[in-house]
């Protein structure tokens, strides 16, 4: 069975202007243990898949399915898809003062058990999780009691997210766009964290510009997205083709 | 509107010697009725606070007098204040006119221990006088009560520092406080404020930068909720140069209360290199919370850095939606961001008192 499937799927941006479409019949499966990587030029729709799976406000579905495991998902809260297994690692996460890190972490672990019927992390357990994950991926451990993504740099920001991703282990990872404005050694952290997340048992969707990402999170498959739905799609070799002779060729 | 009046004739005071009581009956009465003055009652009814300012008073209860650095009177003034200002506080004014006595708090040294002092009803007017060079920690707390009044004047000499931190929490039908403090060359003085709305809950705050150099800081968290109100009126003047002063004012407004918030930065002629800033930010929860709120500047001389915002708002979507995506329930992240917005203003030594009655159990601890 397929982690996720995604058929035909059609969404519109809500704009001043009315609705605005955007993806335009995109299918993609994606199975267990599988990294897909997602490429296109600007304005193809990447970060918009990533939005409408995860069901962030502002986006319309007008037509198609997205279904997780066998739970379909577009008609479904963001919270509720969350715990169902798919996780969104923002391409510019929020900045939330006078929530620390660690209550926001513990909020969400809670959430997440309670949802699957699962005992909630003892405090002091969940807290020595938190810390090693963070030291592991070179987050100095006092930001836990910071509030949540304040006063981060773009890089700590990112890597944040990737510590969310461990911590919660989700089924499903949509990464957007996590390599932007990283240097190359903070990508190299966040790539290593990635990969340690990767399991036969999950999956990835990495929406990325840029093939460099891909010298450290090698995909299974890659898909070029143009005007709302994938117009090719490959094995690696595919995004090295890219990175030579750029998207002309496939739009 | 009629003319807001006073509940009965003053007698003159030893302390404004020189002048009758009709003068000061005059004075007060036009002070009361200015145009400016009149607007700081826009949005509560004064006439309630008014009738009560010559009502009896008692001395507060007072913890941590015994020790180094203090000495405690309860007295008749006999001199005038320095902070005193007949047209920016003509109720306060009153107030100490019609009182009989004063609790008068004289701080010469480092007091080591904190000061504490308990409002159980309306309250004599507090003096505090904080000598060159010396310090005090102050914690104030208000009760419930009917009705209730407290009015404190601090005077802190060059170089002097006082923390003072306020918990206003519990409920009560018709509470004023008042607060003048004057600040002398180079002190320091912080306000950490906490406060729930009442029936009728006021808090006028004054603060005069009145020597160079001078600092001062105040933090407020407020919660109001259901048919309840709070209205805040704060002044901060800088008179000296140099002087800075911070104001960061978070309020919580939901289901139905009034909260009202007005703060005025004046800065004087003379008073360069000033450097003075507001923030107020109101978050409105729930249906029909109202806010009324006014950053007022008026600003006399070149060379200065002053900014001053107001906001009124709902939850950040954004940040709604980032607690989502991680599994949190809405009304779970909803209260996590609430309790955020407010925890940023909580701090100081009252502070686990008001978190615990303002925000209440942690969603995640």
């Amino acid at each position: 069975m397929s982690l996720l499937s995604v058929s035909n799927l059609h969404a519109s941006v809500v704009t001043d202007e009315g609705p605005q479409p955007i993806l335009k019949g995109l299918t993609l499966q994606v199975n267990p243990g599988e990294v897909h990587a997602i490429m296109g030029p600007n304005g193809s729709g990447k970060s918009t898949l990533a939005n409408v799976l995860s069901g962030r406000p502002g986006y319309t579905v007008d037509g198609g399915t997205a279904v997780l495991g066998n739970d379909p998902l577009l008609e479904l809260e963001p919270f509720e898809r969350a715990q169902l297994g798919l996780f969104l690692a923002f391409q510019y996460p929020v900045e939330i003062p006078g929530v620390s890190n660690m209550e926001f972490l513990k909020a969400s672990m809670d959430s997440l058990a309670r949802a699957r019927g699962e005992e909630q992390p003892n405090t002091a357990t969940f807290m020595k999780r938190v810390r090693e994950l963070a030291s592991s991926l070179d987050l100095d451990p006092a930001f836990l009691k910071r509030g949540v993504n304040e006063g981060f740099s773009g890089g700590e920001k990112k890597r944040n997210e990737i510590m969310q991703l461990l911590l919660l282990d989700p089924k499903l990872a949509v990464l957007d766009e996590t390599d932007s404005g990283l240097d190359i050694d903070a990508l190299q952290t966040v790539a290593e964290g990635v990969n340690r997340y990767r399991s036969s048992d999950n999956g990835v969707i990495l929406i990325t510009h840029y093939q460099r990402l891909l010298d450290y999170i090698v995909p299974d498959f890659v898909h070029v997205l143009s005007n709302g739905s994938i117009v090719q799609s490959g094995d690696k070799s595919l995004a090295l083709e890219l990175e030579a002779k750029g998207y002309a060729w496939l739009t | 509107m009629a003319d807001l009046s006073l509940p009965k004739t003053i007698d003159a005071p030893i302390w404004l010697e020189g002048e009758t009581a009709d003068q000061i009956s005059d004075r007060l009465h036009q002070a009361l009725n200015s145009s400016a003055h009149r607007e700081r009652w826009k949005y509560t009814k004064a006439d309630g606070i008014l009738a009560n300012v010559a009502a009896p008073s008692i001395a507060p209860f007072l913890d941590g007098t015994e020790q180094a650095g203090l000495e405690i009177t309860l007295g008749q003034l006999d001199h005038a204040l320095p902070g005193i200002d007949f047209q920016q506080g003509p109720e306060a004014s009153a107030r100490l006119c019609y009182a009989d006595q004063a609790v008068i708090i004289d701080v010469t040294q480092h007091a080591p221990e904190p000061l504490r002092i308990h409002h159980r009803d309306s309250t004599l007017p507090v003096i505090v006088r904080l000598a060159a060079n010396s310090s005090l920690t102050m914690l104030e707390i208000a009760d419930s009560s009917d009705a209730m009044q407290q009015s404190i004047w601090i005077d802190l000499g060059e170089n002097a520092r006082l923390h003072h931190s306020r918990n206003a929490l519990d409920p009560c039908e018709n509470h004023w406080q008042y607060l003048n403090v004057r600040l002398q060359q180079g002190a320091n003085y912080r306000l950490n404020n906490h406060v729930a709305g009442s029936k009728l809950r006021r808090q006028d705050i004054h603060l005069v930068l009145d020597g160079q150099g001078s600092e001062a800081t105040l933090v407020s968290a407020g919660r109001v909720r259901r048919k309840d109100a709070l209205d805040q009126q704060v002044t901060v003047e800088h008179r000296q140069p140099r002087g800075s002063s911070k104001q960061t004012v978070h309020n919580i407004v939901a289901d139905g209360g009034k909260c009202t918030f007005n703060g005025r930065i004046h800065i004087h002629e003379g008073a360069s290199g000033t450097d003075a800033q507001l923030s107020n930010k109101n978050l409105g929860m729930g249906d029909h919370a109202t806010i009324n709120t006014k950053p007022e500047l008026e600003i006399y001389t070149d060379d200065v850095s002053c900014s001053h915002g107001a906001t009124v708002g709902t939850i950040s979507q954004e940040a709604l939606f980032y607690l989502m995506s991680r599994g949190v329930s809405p009304d779970t992240a909803e209260a996590l961001l609430s309790q955020g917005f407010l925890r940023q203003c909580i701090d100081g030594p009252l502070a686990e008192e008001a978190l615990q009655s303002l925000i209440g159990k942690a969603v995640a601890s």
